[in-house]
């Protein structure tokens, strides 16, 4: 008989007590368990997705209130920003108005001033000129009224002197 | 028998079928001899009133390929409980280089296999029958490819001579006949055997004992079919573990062959042609049986994948009778 296809009953029975104790073994040593630890796995990681995809969406509800409280936040802030700038523009004006408004009659009030100044100090210039012609003359003709030609320079200078002062 | 035992003897070409033969089948003698496995052996016989010189005495003698069925099954059972515990132990679901190797397979069978033929409820009750039998036989026909007894033969040549001139010498013994547990009919019939239990456990646990056995034939017929019907699907019963019996025997064995036909060209035609026309072969025949070796590589997972896979198809029939 071909010794490939001989019948051997011990090997046989060997295979079939053999393979019985390695599937008892491995069911209870290494399939069970690694079953059950897959199948926690799987359901843990199908959970986790879940859970991911729910806080994305919580992430994207949020994201658009915060971006809806922002614009608000930025238009008010620029509602402020224009008010506050038209208010500060305003009060810079009225501040600049008045300002002017009181330079300008300092400046008319210290020209009026200066003007009264100016007259009253020619005006005691001017006594000053007669009262220190007058004393010269004087001086002058009690000396001696000798020439003709001093009397008439004299005369003459009295004149001019009182002419100018008429015209003031 | 290990290769290259017969170069410096004679060889002829026609020994090469008779070798080859040898190299896959199982070891004439036992390898270890235990006393009371003899007396079992006779016992056990002796009941079903079988004497040792009937080709059915069950002699449970230690032969290579039982030997090699301790061999393969401390691996697998060691392998896979070393794995699967650190893993499971570990907590941190991040699997090493060959764990991540079985739970792609686990998963896969799982997913595409047990839940698709069996049912995403009752696939539970036999994942484990599947995944026993996937790695049990991938580990048997890939043991197969590694030449480690044939080595141990090389060893036993070169260091012990004396010793290998006794023919009880262990490294002797072992060196003899196959090393592939899954070329052996006996062994894939034994696990043929628990297919052949498991789907017909299957059946009676679902639907009962009679009814099962009413499911063989589908009902509604007319009646003279039945004569036809049920003797062909009760040979389908039994022809179903034969041909998976034998698709994994064969695969194997022929696979062997071939690769061992492929050497023995070196050996015919170095005592054919002389020396020079040996040396002038051997990278033809031996970039051969490296390609084969490489298909034998795909043909070892392939076929375990086909029993775990057809196994899983007749549970699954038993089970949906209505598909």
């Amino acid at each position: 008989m071909n010794p490939l296809l001989t019948p051997e009953l011990g090997t046989y029975v060997w295979s079939l007590v053999i393979f019985m104790t390695v599937l008892f073994v491995l069911r209870k040593y290494a399939w069970n368990p690694l079953l059950d630890f897959l199948e926690e796995r799987e359901k843990d990681i199908a959970e986790s997705l879940k859970m991911a995809e729910s806080a994305k969406t919580d992430l994207e509800q949020i994201k658009d209130e915060s971006e809806k409280i922002l614009n608000e936040a930025k238009k008010e802030g620029k509602a402020i920003v224009g008010d506050s700038k038209q208010r500060a523009e305003e009060s810079a004006a009225k501040i600049l108005n008045d300002a002017k408004a009181k330079s300008n009659e300092f400046l008319d009030d210290a020209k009026s001033k200066i003007e009264i100044e100016k007259t009253r100090a020619i005006k005691e210039i001017k006594e000053e000129v007669v009262d220190l012609s007058l004393e010269l003359a004087t001086k002058v003709l009690q000396r001696n009224v000798k020439d003709d030609d001093n009397s008439k320079f004299i005369k003459s200078s009295l004149e001019a002197v009182k002419a100018d002062e008429a015209k003031s | 028998m290990f290769i290259g035992e017969k170069v410096g003897k004679e060889w002829t070409m026609d020994q090469a079928p008779q070798y080859a033969i040898d190299h896959v089948a199982n070891s004439k003698k036992n390898i270890f001899e235990f006393e009371f496995l003899n007396s079992l052996s006779e016992k056990i016989s002796s009941f079903f009133g079988l004497t040792s010189d009937s080709i059915f005495y069950i002699d449970l003698g230690i032969t290579k390929h039982v030997f090699l069925l301790f061999f393969v099954s401390t691996i697998v059972v060691s392998t896979l409980v070393t794995l699967i515990q650190a893993y499971i132990s570990h907590k941190k679901n991040i699997p090493n280089k060959f764990m991540s190797i079985v739970e792609m397979f686990v998963i896969y069978l799982r997913d595409d296999v047990l839940k698709n033929f069996i049912g995403a409820k009752e696939y539970r009750d036999w994942a484990s029958l599947i995944y026993t039998i996937f790695f049990f036989v991938l580990f048997g026909n890939i043991l197969g490819l590694i030449p480690i007894f044939d080595l141990t033969g090389l060893i036993g040549k070169l260091g012990y001579q004396a010793d290998m001139l006794n023919k009880d010498n262990v490294l002797y013994l072992l060196s003899k006949g196959g090393h592939t547990v899954t070329a052996n009919v006996n062994v894939t019939f034994a696990i043929a055997t628990i297919t052949f239990f498991a789907f017909i456990g299957a059946g009676i646990q679902k639907y009962g004992f009679t009814q099962h056995w009413k499911n063989l034939a589908p009902s509604g017929l007319p009646w003279p079919l039945y004569f036809v019907v049920v003797p062909i699907e009760f040979m389908g019963l039994f022809i179903r573990p034969l041909a998976l019996t034998l698709r994994l025997a064969g695969n194997m064995m022929g696979g062997h062959i071939a690769l061992v036909i492929f050497i023995t060209f070196i050996f015919s035609a170095t005592a054919e042609l002389g020396g020079f026309a040996g040396f002038g072969i051997a990278p033809f025949s031996i970039s051969l049986a490296l390609g084969l070796t490489m298909l034998e590589l795909l043909v070892a997972v392939i076929q375990a994948y086909v029993f775990a896979l057809l196994t899983a198809v007749f549970i699954g029939m038993a089970i949906h009778v209505d598909h």
